[in-house]
């Protein structure tokens, strides 16, 4: 079913024509160990040893980060996929 | 490849059944339309009560609403999941007369992801926060919360080199 609010808000979002507009974003939390973020960013997303280091560090010290951007339903099932994981992840518009 | 005692095996075993047993709450009364539940929806989008199930079994929105909406489609899948794992490592426990574990490539994903949903269980009964490790290693003896933090501390030891063999095995 589409809701017509939700077609009015897409179109009369600024970021409409924007290729990427969502972003997925995974949240510190105290229990989850820093190599399993790290491997789970590796394993998911093929990130590099470095780079994936680099996101679960910016996790831990700024408290988030952004793991992926794209479509809203390529970002629900990156979500799906972290907390598949375990990882405390949430999806949304990327100019919030 | 993992050694275990024999009531390291028990522990783990029983908090397995544990897991298995969190994850089972709410799936009763989800299921009463059958054709929606064949195609998985749970039939309930309200977050969990349990705040274990909760942690299990998070929000993907900051909207309560798309969050709803999100949680009505694919909150059966995710908990089938984890559920799997869990059983597939009991399974694997129960089967084990050896002290010697040895995991391929599938059970290894299969331990990491329910070691991983045990000890976010156990840190939300243990209330783990980002600096309330010297706290948790000073409960008294009598403290029934030291014994439960012994078994956290062993398990995230246990992930950590399951996760590292797995890192040196994607560098070969």
């Amino acid at each position: 079913m589409v809701k017509t609010e939700e077609k009015v808000e897409e179109l009369t979002n600024p970021n409409f024509f924007i290729d990427r507009p969502w972003i997925t974003i995974v949240w510190d939390d105290p229990v989850n160990l820093m190599t399993y973020v790290t491997y789970v960013l590796m394993s998911l997303f093929g990130y590099s040893k470095e780079r994936a280091h680099e996101l679960m560090l910016q996790i831990h010290n700024e408290g988030k980060a952004v793991v992926s951007s794209g479509r809203r339903e390529e970002m629900e099932r990156d979500v799906q996929r972290l907390h598949e994981k375990g990882l405390w992840a949430t999806l949304q518009r990327d100019d919030q | 490849m993992a050694t275990f005692a024999e009531t390291e095996k028990e522990v783990l075993i029983n908090l397995t059944e544990q897991l298995i047993e969190i994850l089972a709450e709410r799936v009763d009364d989800a299921y009463r339309d059958p054709l929606a539940a064949m195609v998985g929806i749970t039939g309930h989008d309200s977050p969990p009560d349990d705040e274990v199930l909760l942690r299990l079994l998070p929000n993907a929105y900051a909207d309560p609403i798309e969050s709803a909406e999100f949680r009505r489609y694919t909150e059966s899948g995710l908990r089938e999941k984890k559920r799997v794992h869990a059983m597939s490592v009991r399974t694997h426990l129960l089967n084990e007369t050896s002290e010697q574990i040895s995991l391929d490539a599938d059970s290894a994903q299969a331990w990491l992801g329910a070691l991983n949903d045990i000890r976010l269980a156990l840190g939300v009964r243990l209330r783990v926060e980002e600096n309330s490790h010297e706290q948790l290693e000073l409960l008294a003896p009598d403290d029934p919360m030291r014994g439960v933090y012994a078994v956290y501390t062993w398990l995230g030891w246990l992930q950590e080199s399951l996760i590292l063999s797995l890192m040196d095995d994607e560098q070969d």
